[in-house]
Order: C-alpha cells, then structure tokens, then sequence
C-alpha cells in the first residue's frame, strides 16, 4: 500500500501542495519550522482522520483561512481517492467521491503508523493513552471493532449521565448497563486476543533495540474486569453511586509495561522508556504487516537522528520488509542527523517554507 | 459578495429566506431558491399554498390513544375495526407508524413514545408516553406489545426499560429481529429489511 498522490490545501503553512510519491523510502529534509512534521501530520490524518500530535481539526486550517483540503489517491490491492474538506462549519469525507457515512468504512483504506517525539506518553502517559493505542491496531485489523467502541462510549456516556442526575431510575440504568456490558464484552475479548501476540512482537522489538544481554520487555493486558462484565456492575452499583459514574469496566484497562518486571514508568531510564515507545510502535507496524501481508505507511518524525546506531539498526528490519513489499516510508529529518546508514535507494525532499521540492 | 447581496434584498423576503432555513432539511441556499421562486409565483398559487399549510396545521394533531398523526379523535387506525386488537407496536415518533404500515406486515394498532430515553440530553422516562401505554395494557391485558424502537444504544436501552417496567402487565414483549444493522435508526431502513425484523421478531429479554 502506497500514498500515490497527495493535495493540500490551505493545510497549517502548505497553501497548496501537489505532490506525486512512489513506493519506497523518502526523506523529507529541512531547517526547523518548515513544514516537515505538517507533511505527516496530513498523511497520518488522511489514515486516521485525527492528528498525531493530540488537538483538534481548527488547529491545522491555515491561519486566516476558512477550512483545509486534504486529497489523496492512495494504491493497494485497489485504487482510491480519498478528500478530506474541513472548517468549523463544515466537514465533509469522501472516498471514491461518495460521502462517507460510516467511518469504519472508511479506515483501512491508508494504514499509517507514526513515530514521533509524543511517544513517549506511550509509557509515561495515563493508562488513556495505551487504551488508545490498543484501540487504534485493532480498529487497523478488525472491522467490527469502531463500532463497539463507540457504542460502549455512547452507553458510558448514558450511564454516567444517569448516576449523575438526583435521582436514579433503576430500571433506566438497567437498559444503559446491559448495554454497557453488550459493547464491552467484545472490547476486552479483542483486547485480550491482541495482547499476547503484539507482545511477542514488542519484545523481539525491543532486544533487537536495545542490544543482547539488555533487559526484556514484557507488555501485559490489565482488564480492569477479570470475567464476566455484567457481574461486575451489578457488584459495582454502590462505588457508581457514590462516586456518580461508572468505577467497573474496559474503559479502566490498562496495558502494563515492564522491564524485566518492574513497571517501566517508574523504574525506567529516559533511554528504556524511549525504547519501549518506539518497540511498541514497531511491534504495531510489524503485527499490521502479519495482519494484512502488506506493511502501512511508516511516518518517521525525527526520532531516527535521537538514536544511537545500536537503536537505529532495531529498525533496519522493519525498513527492509517494507521496501521488499514496496511500502513506503517517509521520514524527516535535518541536515545534521541525515540517516547515511539507512542506505542510498532513498528519494530525497527537500522542504522549505510550506513547500517541497525534490533535492 | 454574498453579503452585499444579502442586504440589497427587500425585507420581507428576507423574512421569507429566514423562516424558510428553518425547515428540516432545507439549508440556505435552498432556502433562497425557494424564496425567490414563491415571490415571483403568480398570486393565486401562493395563496393556494398558505392555506393548505395552514389547513393542514389546524387540521392534524396527534391522536389522544396512540399518539400518531391524525386528522380525527381518535386517529382513523385506532377505529379501524379489521385491526387485530390483541398486539401493539411501540415506535419513537409518528413517521415510524408510516414507514411500518408501509410493509404491510403488521395489522395490529400503535403505540407512539414521542421519543427514548437519553441520559445526555435530559429525556427521561417521565418525558415519554409510558404511562398512556400503562393505561391501554390495563383496559386489556392481554396484550402482545412488539417494541420497534431504532437499533443504536439509546433504543436498545429502552426496550429494555420498557420489559422491565411493563413486565408481567401484558401476554408477551418483543423485538425486532436485528436485520436492521446495529446503531441504525427505523426511518433508514428499506422496507424489506423492516418486514423481515418485524416477522422474525424475538423476545425481549
Ligand atoms: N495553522 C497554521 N497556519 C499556518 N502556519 C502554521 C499553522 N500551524 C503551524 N504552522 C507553521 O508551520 C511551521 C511548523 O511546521 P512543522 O511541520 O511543525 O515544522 P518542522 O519542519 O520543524 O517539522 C511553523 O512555521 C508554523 O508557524
Ligand atoms: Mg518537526
Ligand atoms: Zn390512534
């Protein structure tokens, strides 16, 4: 799968970009504050219809201006465009030129992953962020997956509303709970099937990182429910009530992460901890790969001219499946931390000032 | 340019545009187009309109048993005396009676809640037609209710609610199949798939 061609529009500093891309590895170099990271973050948002560094849409319409465009033909098994319109009164999601109803129509049709200085918060970051994390690799590998989300966040939504009010009708939190328990029973199933597995990846991720001899990464699901969930609740009722929301449930999971057993966050070094965010982040690329037989889109941010060579090479496998699937691959960079080591098939951009020329 | 346009026009067809852009369905610039199109309509024709607008309005209400819309008290459905009178449909809002009668594969009466409960915007049970339903499965109680309510959590939420608060008080409750796809709503559903939820209806809990 490769990202053919991209348009912005009034994107942040880009007021117009047409740009042709093939498979491969591309290196988009440049002085700071040129649009580098803005040229992933509209990929990314292309894949996920959210942006990487964590704000909201009004935030990437270029000042001034009323609302952004972002266009793309994108090449995998099939061929699609994909538009993405965007201002503070108007949203519209085209693929093939038909609006796009549902958004689980719509993901899977650009898989991007993205390594970026944010990954950090992977580790140190509130247990919101790993939950995040598990739910984005499997809205990339299961289609039914979004809905039960955001089903289970609508019933969530409802139940605390109801705790909330003076007073309860039983039978009102009846219905929301079951249908808490309807949504979430599939959430911690999936959860609980893709955490061994992603682990293994992780964990091969990590050794090759950090050297032989280093230490080993274990990443453990931590439901916040062991068993069944409607049981749960009802044996919660009392906490809910006192608290006014709802204390028992998968959106209290938590993805443990640990160093030869101890909890990464805490025992950690700021090294390790780097580390195991870009072993997660390789782990997700590498189980897409398993997953689909064709790699996603690697969007690299700068975090390859942070590491040292031992680290660097943690990547050179990933990097040589893509390039023998023809994937693609783009990262930043600038002049200083310019990645001779990664090799010399690479098609180099140069980006200055919101546009982007071939150097 | 459009709001220099805008200013130039006379008032009273902005006042036109304005009540107009409050249709359901109806954005501004369609609002302008039919604006423009009914102002320069021979006379005769709008007053034709006004008043079937105005006819229609005095004339419909909403039937005091079912709570659909009618034109007489009650509603031509409830009299209806080839209706079978042991089994009731529950549906959120008027247009659901429609779109079910459109199949053709019911032949009971209706039961419109004018809504389902929704914690995040306030609607309570309170706020529905339950307690019109209580009263009806108390002058009969023999009744089998289908409860046809939209397929996304709040629907499915007050099904459930209504089983249990209405349990034991009629013969039977129950569901529509889930051929309508979860999270949907009964209005976009062709009336294929609406006939076959219907036939294929299932026990609430
Ligand atoms: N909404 C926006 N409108 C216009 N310019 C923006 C907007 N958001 C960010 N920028 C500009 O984009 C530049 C930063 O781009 P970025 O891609 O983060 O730089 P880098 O090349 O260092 O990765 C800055 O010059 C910033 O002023
Ligand atoms: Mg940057
Ligand atoms: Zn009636």
């Amino acid at each position: 799968m490769h990202l053919a061609h991209l348009r912005l529009r009034n994107f942040r500093n880009y007021t117009r970009l047409d740009a042709d891309w093939s498979p491969g590895f591309h290196v988009l170099a440049g002085a700071n504050a040129q649009g580098k990271t803005n040229l992933l973050e509209a990929i990314y948002l292309l894949a996920t219809l959210r942006s990487f560094r964590g704000i909201g849409g009004a935030q990437m319409i270029q000042q001034g201006q009323a609302g952004y465009f972002v266009g793309a033909r994108i090449v995998g098994v099939e061929q699609h465009d994909a538009r993405i319109y965007w201002s503070v009164s108007r949203r519209e999601l085209t693929l093939d030129r038909h609006p796009v109803r549902r958004i689980a129509d719509y993901l899977g049709v650009l898989r991007a992953v993205v390594f970026c200085s944010e990954d950090s918060q992977l580790v140190k970051g509130s247990g919101r962020i790993r939950r995040r994390f598990l739910d984005l690799i499997l809205t990339q590998t299961r289609p039914d997956y979004l809905a039960w989300l955001q089903r289970y966040h609508a019933a969530l939504r409802a139940r605390n509303a109801i705790l909330k009010g003076r007073e309860i009708d039983p039978d009102a939190l009846a219905g929301f709970s079951a249908e808490l328990v309807r949504a979430g029973q599939p959430l911690m199933e999936a959860r609980a099937s893709l955490t061994p597995r992603l682990a293994e990846v992780a964990r091969s991720a990590y050794e090759r990182m950090a050297g032989g001899g280093g230490e080993s990464l274990a990443a453990t699901y931590e439901p916040n429910v062991r068993g069944d969930l409607a049981v749960a609740l009802a044996q919660s009722r009392a906490r809910d009530q006192a608290y006014r929301q709802t204390m028992a449930g998968p959106h209290r999971d938590e993805l443990q992460l640990a160093l030869d057993g101890r909890p990464a966050a805490q025992y950690g070094s700021e090294g390790q901890k780097r580390t195991v965010a870009l072993a997660l982040k390789a782990a997700q690329a590498e189980y897409l790969t398993l997953h689909h037989g064709a790699p996603p889109v690697l969007l690299i941010d700068d975090v390859m001219g942070e590491l040292d060579r031992q680290r660097r090479g943690g990547f050179i496998p990933l990097l040589e499946q893509v390039r023998q699937a023809r994937g693609q691959v783009f990262m930043t960079c600038t002049e200083e931390n310019w990645p001779r080591d990664l090799g010399t098939d690479l098609v180099r951009w140069t980006v200055t000032a919101g546009s982007l020329n071939p150097s | 340019m459009d709001r220099y346009r805008i200013s130039t026009w006379p008032p009273p067809l902005l006042d036109l545009i304005n009540e107009l852009g409050m249709l359901p369905g109806i954005g501004p610039r369609s609002a302008e187009r039919l604006a423009l199109f009914l102002a320069q309509s021979p006379a005769a024709d709008v007053e034709r309109l006004a008043e079937s607008i105005r006819t229609a309005r005095r004339g419909i209400q909403s039937c005091a048993t079912c709570g659909a819309l009618s034109d007489r008290q009650p509603c031509s459905l409830c009299q209806d005396p080839r209706r079978d009178l042991g089994i009731l449909c529950v549906v959120e809002q008027p247009v659901d009676v429609l779109n079910i009668e459109k199949t053709a594969a019911f032949r009971g009466r209706y039961h419109v809640l004018g809504g389902r409960i929704s914690p995040t915007r306030g609607v309570g049970p309170e706020d529905l037609r339950i307690p019109e339903l209580e009263r009806r499965l108390q002058d009969q109680p023999n009744l089998e209710l289908i409860v046809a309510l939209g397929s996304d959590v709040e629907g499915d939420a007050t099904a459930i609610y209504l089983a249990r608060r209405l349990a034991g008080r009629c013969a039977r409750i129950t569901r529509l199949a889930h051929g309508l796809p979860v999270g949907s709503s009964l209005e976009f559903a062709d009336e294929l798939t609406l006939r076959q939820a219907i036939e294929n209806r299932r026990p609430l809990q």
